[in-house]
């Protein structure tokens, strides 16, 4: 049962510390006005002490005639006010940030917000890093992501639905997507999703994600997450729905198939054939990640016959005074990537350059010359691994990583079947996949073929006048293509 | 069980999937050793056996589509059920599904056998069966739209294989073929048959066609399934003739793979390893339509729940795949499954057609 006012004033300031767990942060100031009692409250460090002077307290210590309520919602000139009665709401408020002013014998207190949050401005992306295009990054700050994606997406079909999350401790959450171009029941799905949620508490958009997510138990993500605007407004653009939660400085987006994991926004900054290019670069390096240091092992252990007569010669003169079998060659030398990578991404960025060449140079140069490993396998593995770094999406990069170690294994043990096993797998696998309910392999499996025009390929923008179906967008086409062709050079005359 | 399946549009796929459906049903486990065969019913004239067939696979599929086409939204269980009374129905139904494990068991077997052959010979069977039941399951399990999604995906991750048969072509000899129409046509006509052995699982026309979205535009892509089917017989069987010479031929069992022994690449050798595991990608979308179609069946038949039916599916197959060793025991097995196979993909639809129309004459003169 939740303490009611009207209050006498030691009452009030006694139950307000209560409630506040006699917090020290809490200031109490009484002031006797024309024979009224009004009592200010606040927290010290979460409001604007400027502006609380120089807005509310100089106005109403200033004024002649007694206040009520409804003169302090008419003179004070702060926009952003409420009245109140149960003291659990009030104390709430003024944790977030609001001053309480309590005039004594009065049913309500007035609560103005005056928030003061401590907060670092727009730096340069660090984790998602683009040779060219927009450099800045999302902050921890919900208000400025939203200032941030209002800025970019000017437009009133942009709707940016709030929704509270969280039974202890509570975070804002809001579903970001325009209005007259998204899918309702993607929309829905998330909505549903995340409103079904009861969780204690949301410690971040990347714990909403995988609390949101289709299936917990593959290593694939489902949804993007991506700390860059202008990502998170190209797909809101597209058609997809993003999710932002306050205090994340990562912003979710979905539904996603497994191809835009491998699209970059540098991909539309550049020019169509280099961004196609690009595109295809990275989808072969990854299967080239996946396949190579398995193909190794398999042809080493068992089919001496698929590898070249002559590249058997070296390879064969290398891999002699090696003790171990190319499965337990390949598993350590993996190791020793993951653990590079690792010990990298702990370590600060000065130290790291020094890890860098003990780990790369020293550790492989020693383990050729020791009779550790073979000189083959060292470039297969580096360029295995640097393949997997080339994945726009950090997650995707890590999965494509993860998967190699049973391939390995399976490539240890039977050969060739073995890895066609686990490729047939995989592709299974993926195949069940879904992203907010919608096919995760989508231009493939369904098959759409105009989507490939952006998801496999980048092709030129004229030519791009479709959206992509499988997002089920409620306008499909983007522009007239035959307009978009048309020029009227002025030296044409 | 009625006749009629209920539609659900979120369990149904576009029409054009049927291509995908049947020529990966088609494909499998009979291309690797057709041209062989063949050539030792119809001699160097094989390529007339398969023109012939795959005309008459046309006109199968189109008798096919007739019978479904005269239902509202039937497969074959219905239709039998409706044509012959609940019981003989049902018998028919289950003779159906006896028939399709008896394939599926083939399939399996056969490619078991080629692994052995031609990459381990020491590959235990259980290993291999346990792989392939694994994949069938795990993709079963999925659903409908995952088992079509199977299908299309592997045909598109192996597809590319034909294109490597551009180097026995360059190697080929046309004087192999001559002379030409010397064979008797009974021989063709044998060579016919063998050809509709390997060919098999046309039938799936007669499963899938309840969960067919556009039923109207069902011909195209399914008489395009079956053309590609014989393309890639004909491709097979002429590039074989011509590479080979067809005395050579007759002892080449798996003439198809054979001519992958060729294809080298300068970062590659003996490219048939990879060719002859790839082949997993091809007997997989064969595996996984046909146990999707007993699964389905029994529980359309005795409304059989169906994973506990996909379970002991997998069993019996594991169970019977590991237990005939020799290779007398396969051919054996894959020529009585071939022989069942043709009487009923091949010949019992026209019975049914047949039945279909004396109804409808009847109901008319009834009707007058």
């Amino acid at each position: 049962m939740s303490l009611l006012l009207p209050m006498k004033k030691e009452e009030y300031l006694s139950s307000s510390k209560e409630l506040l767990n006699q917090s020290p942060d809490l200031v109490q100031k009484v002031f006797n006005h024309e024979g009224q009692l009004i009592i200010v409250q606040f927290i010290h460090y979460q409001i604007n002490k400027d502006q609380l002077e120089d807005e509310l307290l100089e106005i109403i210590t200033k004024s002649n005639r007694p206040w009520t309520n409804e003169a302090l919602l008419n003179k004070i000139p702060i926009a952003s006010t409420k009245q109140e009665n149960k003291m659990d709401a009030i104390i709430e408020q003024m944790i977030h940030g609001s001053v309480c002013i309590y005039i004594e014998g009065e049913k309500e207190a007035t609560l103005f917000a005056l928030p003061n949050q401590e907060h670092r401005s727009l730096n340069q992306a660090e984790t998602e890093s683009l040779v060219f295009g927009p450099q800045v990054s999302f902050t921890e700050s919900l208000m400025t992501n939203l200032n941030v994606i209002r800025w970019r997406l000017d437009t009133s079909d942009l709707v940016t639905e709030k929704l509270i999350v969280g039974e202890r401790i509570k975070s804002e959450i809001r579903i970001v997507y325009l209005k007259s171009l998204a899918d309702t029941e993607n929309v829905d799905t998330i909505r549903q999703r995340i409103s079904d949620l009861k969780v204690p508490e949301v410690e971040d958009t990347s714990v909403l994600g995988q609390l949101i997510e289709d299936s917990s138990s593959t290593v694939f993500p489902q949804l993007i997450f991506t700390e860059l605007p202008d990502r998170f407004c190209q797909a809101i653009v597209k058609g997809r729905v993003g999710v932002m939660v306050d205090k994340s400085p990562t912003m979710l987006i979905g539904p996603m198939n497994l191809f835009s994991f491998f699209e970059s926004t540098e991909d539309l900054y550049m020019r169509w054939n280099m961004g196609s290019f690009i595109r295809l670069l990275r989808f072969i390096s990854m299967a080239l990640s996946i396949i190579l240091t398995p193909m190794y092992v398999a042809a080493l252990t068992f089919h001496y016959e698929i590898i070249p007569s002559t590249l058997l010669v070296s390879l064969g003169q290398s891999r002699s005074t090696v003790p171990f079998p190319p499965v337990l060659e390949a598993l350590l030398l993996e190791m020793l990537i993951e653990l590079l990578r690792e010990a990298g991404a702990r370590l600060p960025t000065k130290v790291g350059q020094t890890m860098g060449i003990v780990g790369g140079i020293v550790l492989g140069q020693a383990a050729v010359e020791a009779g550790f490993t073979s000189n083959i396998l060292i470039i297969i593995i580096a360029l295995s691994a640097l393949a997997s770094f080339t994945a726009p999406s950090y997650l995707m990069g890590t999965a494509v990583r993860i998967i190699r170690f049973p391939m390995i294994l399976l490539a240890g043990a039977w050969g060739i079947i073995g890895i066609v096993f686990a490729l047939s797998f995989l592709v299974i696998h993926l195949l069940k996949q879904k992203s907010l309910g919608r096919p995760y392999l989508s231009p493939i499996y369904p098959l759409q073929w105009g989507d490939f025009n952006e998801s496999i390929f980048r092709v030129p923008f004229q030519k791009n006048a479709e959206r992509s179906k499988s997002l089920m967008t409620k306008d499909r086409s983007r522009y007239n293509e035959s307009k978009a062709a048309e020029r009227n050079d002025v030296d044409r005359l | 069980m009625k006749t009629n399946i209920p539609f659900h549009p979120d369990r149904a796929v576009q029409a054009f999937y049927l291509f995908f459906i049947i020529h990966t049903s088609q494909i499998g486990a009979g291309l690797m050793g057709v041209p062989r065969i063949l050539v030792l019913e119809a001699g160097v004239d094989a390529w007339i056996s398969v023109l012939i067939a795959g005309l008459y696979l046309h006109l199968v599929v189109f008798i096919m589509l007739q019978i479904l086409k005269s239902y509202e939204n039937a497969d074959i269980l219905g239709i039998q059920q409706d044509l012959f009374g609940v019981w003989i129905g049902k018998t028919l139904g289950t003779v159906y599904v006896l028939y399709i494990f008896l394939l599926l068991l083939t399939v399996i077997k056969n490619y078991i056998e080629v692994v052995q052959v031609f990459v381990f010979p020491e590959m235990p069977i259980w290993l291999m069966a346990l792989f392939l039941l694994s994949l069938m399951v795990y993709s079963i399990l999925g659903g409908f739209r995952v088992v079509v999604g199977t299908s299309v995906i592997f045909f598109f991750l192996t597809i590319w294989l034909v294109f490597t048969i551009y180097k026995p072509i360059t190697y080929m000899d046309w004087e192999h073929f001559l002379p030409v129409f010397r064979t008797p046509a009974p021989d063709l006509l044998k060579g016919v048959q063998q050809v509709t052995f390997s060919v098999l699982g046309l039938e799936i026309l007669f499963f899938v066609y309840p969960f067919i979205q556009d039923k109207k535009r069902a011909a195209l892509p399914a008489h395009a399934g079956v053309f590609f089917t014989t393309f890639l017989i004909l491709l097979v069987t002429v590039v074989s003739i011509g590479y080979f010479s067809p005395d050579q031929l007759k002892a080449i069992v798996w003439a198809t793979l054979s001519l992958f022994k060729i294809i080298s690449f300068s970062v590659l050798e003996r490219f048939d390893f990879i060719a002859v595991a790839l082949w997993m990608m091809v007997i997989i979308p064969n595996i996984v339509l046909f146990g999707w179609m007993i699964v389905h069946s029994l529980k359309r038949l005795f409304n059989a729940p169906k994973k506990p039916t996909l379970y002991g599916l997998a069993f019996l197959l594991f169970f019977t795949s590991i237990t005939a060793e020799k290779r007398v025991a396969l051919n054996e097995l894959t020529n009585w499954t071939g022989e069942i196979g043709f009487w009923i993909v091949f010949v019992y639809p026209f019975l049914i057609y047949m039945m279909i129309l004396l109804k409808k004459l009847m109901k008319k003169r009834n009707a007058s």
